[in-house]
């Protein structure tokens, strides 16, 4: 039905259970995207580090890790994971340092609307790509780099 | 206050403005007191907003996915036909519709707990008095302050058999709404709170402790009377515990406290059993009942080991 990368994965981290149900429902049933859910942000970074995910949506009000710490590491293990924080308390400073310190994509407010989280969902997964292929153009374009200087070295050297 | 300075003898029109000035700084503080008891209440309600938005933002999406599941089935069934393709998207949209469905019983469960918890407050304005569980009331305070709560505080109850608490519940919910909310406030991020409710003898005792930086002796003295904290512009205007301690002297109790720098502090509600008869709320503490000062800063009447 849909075209979409089914390869990429979301992840849903939240200490309740009702919001990561009700997240994997909707993402489920409107986007062609595995969807994994935690309720231990713990947990949550052992596994995106042993297999980074496209989208991760943390909330913020977590008893073990906050929401901003939690994706501050999340930016450490897996650049190029688009970070979205879910919160029921949205107070300006907290909104100030999520973007300063975790480069946030979005901050979306509880209760959310499933329109805009599926399009920045969507968004979120389209950007995560494009930056992990860039990074492989780039990689591919240094050793093409490296691979042209040897040969105008060898070049050099065969015709001194 | 200008003229204050020559009392060696005051003469009667100076008495009679000495007066007049008493009576307009009561009236002041009265004023006061009922701002914190306004601003106390904005804080509660923006916690219960906090509060239901996890359960509210569940329901709303979840009425979301039903909606689409419902369009998604009937464009299937349209045709009259389901094929082997189509029936792989029925078992997911089902699946999905059954996740849902559980999510919502709880979701209302914990809408309708958090509007039970509200009982007491939403009663606050009214002088009924009524036999109260102090146990109940803790918990239920509890349960309000839950979002205040740290990501490493821990809460330890600690509860014997008590018997029912004549009083004005409504207010005593709101002395230990008040004591609770201190005690966030001291443990910040991690730390202890420690609730107890005893009754070792013609008295209720609740004591809240915490594991907080404690209060400096020469403090202890000043933290009951309006207007003093330590706390920063942002946090309160120092009136909870000036509250408090009306509210508990009306009820013919005290509030005592110990605290130890570096240690933590506890605050200990004594509220006599028996014959409480709450005085009239709204008028100032009764000056009949007994003259335990508000803090007593070497409080060991009661209430477990620190």
């Amino acid at each position: 039905m849909r075209a979409d990368n089914v390869h990429a994965t979301v992840a849903v981290v939240d200490d309740e259970p009702m919001v990561t149900t009700a997240l994997r429902a909707f993402l489920e049933l409107e986007l062609p995207y595995r969807v994994l859910c935690f309720e231990s942000p713990r947990l949550a970074l052992e596994a995106l580090i042993r297999d980074p995910v496209q989208v991760v949506i943390a909330d913020f009000m977590m008893p073990e890790l906050d929401g901003i710490e939690f994706l501050r590491r999340v930016r450490e293990c897996c650049p190029f994971t688009t970070r979205i924080l879910l919160t029921g308390y949205a107070d300006k400073a907290n909104a100030i340092r999520a973007i300063n310190e975790v480069g946030l994509y979005y901050f979306l407010e509880k209760p959310w609307s499933n329109e805009q989280l599926q399009l920045i969902v969507r968004n979120g997964v389209e950007r995560s790509e494009l930056f992990t292929q860039l990074d492989a153009r780039v990689s591919a374009l240094e050793s093409a780099n490296r691979d042209l200087a040897q040969l105008r070295r060898r070049l050099i050297e065969a015709f001194l | 206050m200008s003229g204050v300075a020559d009392v060696s003898r005051p003469d009667p029109d100076e008495l009679e403005a000495l007066r007049a000035e008493n009576a307009r700084l009561r009236a002041a503080q009265a004023e006061l007191v009922n701002a914190t008891r306004m601003s106390s209440m904005g804080l509660l309600v923006a916690g219960i907003a906090h509060e239901l938005n996890t359960p509210l933002g569940a329901l709303r999406s979840n009425r979301d996915v039903l909606s689409r599941a419902l369009a998604r089935l009937q464009e299937i069934l349209a045709d009259e036909v389901v094929d082997a393709s189509e029936l792989a998207d029925v078992r997911r949209i089902v699946a999905a519709v059954n996740g849902v469905v559980a999510v919502d019983e709880d979701a209302l469960a914990r809408i309708t707990a958090i509007v039970a918890s509200l009982g007491g407050y939403a009663e606050g304005g009214r002088s009924d008095v009524e036999l109260l569980d102090v146990r109940a009331a803790l918990d239920s305070a509890l349960s309000l302050l839950e979002h205040e709560r740290g990501p490493d505080v821990a809460i330890t109850r600690d509860y014997g058999a008590v018997p029912l608490v004549e009083c004005l519940g409504g207010q005593l919910h709101q002395v230990f709404l008040n004591l609770l909310r201190n005690a966030f406030q001291a443990v910040g991020q991690r730390g202890t709170i420690t609730v107890r409710a005893h009754a070792p003898a013609e008295e209720v005792v609740v004591t809240v402790e915490d594991t907080g930086p404690g209060i400096p002796p020469q403090y202890l003295e000043r933290i009951f009377q309006g207007g003093f904290t330590t706390k920063g512009a942002r946090v309160g205007m120092g009136l909870g515990l000036l509250i408090s301690s009306q509210i508990v002297e009306r009820h013919r109790g005290r509030i005592g406290v110990r605290s130890e720098v570096g240690r933590g502090s506890a605050f200990l509600v004594h509220l006599p059993l028996g014959a409480v008869r709450p005085g009239h709320p709204g008028r100032p503490a009764q000056t009949e009942t007994t003259p335990a000062p508000p803090a007593s800063p070497s409080d060991t009447s009661a209430g477990g080991p620190r």
